[in-house]
């Protein structure tokens, strides 16, 4: 069981890298999504160890929140992409022009 | 706890492909896999409601709702016509390699307390016992949240006046 706490670390991490260097905007909700996994895991990890089943209820809304997040970040690329036909972030530079 | 490093492997390549591969669908598809390894893993600790969900709504909403959300925009012209920064990819690798250096010495040094394992009761009745006392108000709000979101995605998405007037 103990492996799995490196497992969400790990997961976190690379789900932040990837928000880092990847350029179009799916990729960084994708990347989102990963690091929202890792992060559920651990929440899980610690029901288990604690004994709290309060966790287990913290990823049941986490992943309504979630959802939610996915559902207006998607139709937010949607609207950008009709206004500008890109979806890439070095071509939105609304706010420093 | 060979079927827990297996799982972990399995994560691991799926979660690599998200991030590294160059297609954006095929990273959308290895999404939609490392959500249902995980879903197995928690499967595998013994929350079987939670690996439900995460089935149903991750893997079968949210990894769906991207591919569809490809097919709407046309990503087949964006593919690979951008240079890649170097920098970029150092400095955020340099990042993670450090971040996930602090997690794991946090986590090495409190490996005895945390694989214990104190949860006796683990059933769907004390869960959502639970849910619908202590949590009843944030379960409430978390469905006007969600219809807020609906709302939100329909107004964002949907083409307004001024716009047809402009496109006349």
């Amino acid at each position: 069981m103990s492996i799995y706490y490196y497992l969400s670390a790990f997961l976190f991490c690379l789900g932040l890298l990837g928000t880092i260097f990847k350029k179009d905007l799916i990729s960084i909700l994708l990347c989102l999504e990963l690091m929202l996994g890792g992060v559920a895991l651990l929440f899980i990890l610690f029901s288990k160890a604690t004994g709290f089943l309060d966790s287990q209820l913290l990823v049941i809304f986490m992943m309504i929140i979630s959802a939610c997040e996915v559902a207006i970040g998607l139709s937010l690329i949607i609207a950008l992409y009709r206004k500008k036909q890109t979806i890439y972030t070095d071509d939105i530079k609304i706010i420093t022009e | 706890m060979a079927i827990d490093i297996l799982l972990t492997l399995l994560t691991v390549v799926f979660s690599l492909m998200v991030v590294f591969s160059k297609k954006t669908v095929v990273a959308a598809f290895s999404l939609l896999m490392t959500l249902l390894v995980i879903a197995m893993i928690y499967f595998q600790l013994g929350t079987v409601f939670l690996s439900a969900v995460q089935v149903l709504v991750n893997a079968g909403a949210i990894a769906i709702l991207f591919v569809f959300v490809m097919m709407l925009i046309n990503l087949e012209q964006f593919q690979n016509n951008r240079e890649k920064s170097k920098w970029k990819l150092i400095v955020s690798t340099l990042t993670m390699l450090v971040l996930l250096g602090v997690f794991a010495l946090v986590i090495n040094n409190n490996i005895e307390a945390l694989s214990v394992v104190n949860l006796t009761d683990n059933s769907m009745k004390t869960l959502f016992a639970k849910l619908f006392d202590v949590y009843y108000l944030p379960f409430e709000m978390a469905t006007v949240l969600l219809l807020a979101s609906i709302v939100a995605s329909i107004v964002i998405t949907s083409h307004d006046k001024a716009e047809k007037l402009e496109e006349k």
